[in-house]
């Protein structure tokens, strides 16, 4: 298994462990993508490529990444995302469509053109959220992470057999939006988590790494919730 | 009543989006009366057999509503997602998705589903 593969929200959190352990377990090309400056690699298999993706000049950039990585594109990792939580009732309308266009509209708008590079079939992988299931404060981040799931879904159906595409749902990963959740709130979260603890960043990597690869070659159009139990507690 | 039917969206993002702002501006306005509401989907849309605009829609309302779920049952309102087939009768719809809207006697956080072509199929 060779070739590209195009990780977005690179920068930090899950997206950089994504990115440094694909860098790390084979030949690939890996591009990394982000808005954020801080968008710096000690690993020169790893190209950063400092983009809006809410703009189609975005997808352009990337796709000439793509074209100067020289091998086919094989894997594409939507992990981009931001939050602006509020409850409904306060909830504005720039909150909305700040969420949706980050979250839901770029990995769409994404997807659609790096599908018609993987000449040689690939993978596609949404980096969705728990809170897909509903999550206090959070109506339009569900909305787009739920918005997420239907893209997998609608793209492993069109794009079957030749690229597969799935979900993982994180649930409360030791990120730093999660480090900036007050430490008596975050206690309650961890003690809700039948794992007794936060995933790591490099957990989830792991995940995408099992559907990014043959090992997971029958699965396609599926939603992998990665959260420590909590769904169930 | 506090009803938002997702209509079929092509592939166009902007499209998409503004459906789903439709029905955030529903949902907000009915949660600030604190009152009740419900979103109908088509079925299809849940799996992603339509299109990827009419799946996005979908199952983002599904999630939205869940979410609100969460907040309305501090307050007594509440939040479901009604979804329908093909064969399913239009006056079902109507009469569920008022239902629901209405006195939903506790359900809520739902996905209800007429007709039966989700049998056998994945749980949303």
């Amino acid at each position: 298994m060779t070739g590209s593969i195009v990780v977005t929200g690179a920068a930090r959190g899950i997206g950089r462990a994504i990115t440094e352990k694909l860098a790390g377990s084979g030949p690939f090309s890996v591009i990394g993508v982000d808005i954020a400056p801080e968008l710096t690699f000690d690993d020169d298999r790893i190209l950063p490529v400092q983009v809006d993706l809410t703009s189609d000049d975005g997808t352009t950039a990337v796709a000439d990444a793509v074209d100067r990585a020289g091998s086919p594109l094989i894997g594409l990792v939507n992990n981009a995302g931001i939050t602006r939580d509020s409850r409904l009732v306060n909830m504005t309308d720039e909150a909305l469509r700040a969420v949706l266009d980050v979250n839901l509209g770029a990995a769409y708008r994404l997807s659609t053109a790096m599908a018609d590079l993987m000449s040689e079939g690939g993978s596609i992988v949404n980096i969705s959220s728990r809170a897909y299931l509903g999550n206090f404060g959070q109506f339009n981040y569900s909305m787009s992470k739920g918005g997420l799931v239907g893209l997998t879904r609608a793209m492993a159906l069109s794009l079957a057999p030749h690229v597969r595409v799935n979900a993982v749902a994180p649930g409360l990963i030791g990120t730093e939006m999660a480090m900036g959740i007050p430490e008596d709130v975050l206690e309650k979260m961890v003690a809700a988590i039948p794992m007794a603890r936060m995933g790591s960043p490099e957990e989830i990597a792991e995940v995408v790494w099992f559907l990014l690869t043959p090992l997971s070659s029958y699965v396609t159009g599926h939603v992998l919730v990665a959260g420590g139990g909590r769904s169930l507690s | 009543m506090n009803i938002h039917r997702a209509e079929p969206v092509g592939s166009d993002w902007g499209e998409v989006r503004a459906e789903l702002e439709r029905a955030f501006f529903m949902a907000r306005a009915a949660a600030l009366a604190e009152e009740s509401f419900v979103f109908v989907v088509h079925h299809d849309d849940l799996l992603g057999r339509r299109g990827a605009g009419n799946a996005m829609v979908a199952t983002g309302l599904l999630s939205a509503a869940r979410t609100a779920a969460v907040e309305g049952s501090r307050k007594g309102w509440t939040a479901n997602v009604l979804a329908y087939d093909n064969d399913s009768d239009p006056g079902q719809v109507t009469d569920w998705a008022e239902r629901l809207a209405g006195d939903s006697a506790g359900v809520t956080g739902e996905l209800i589903r007429l007709g039966s072509s989700h049998l056998g199929k994945a749980l949303p």
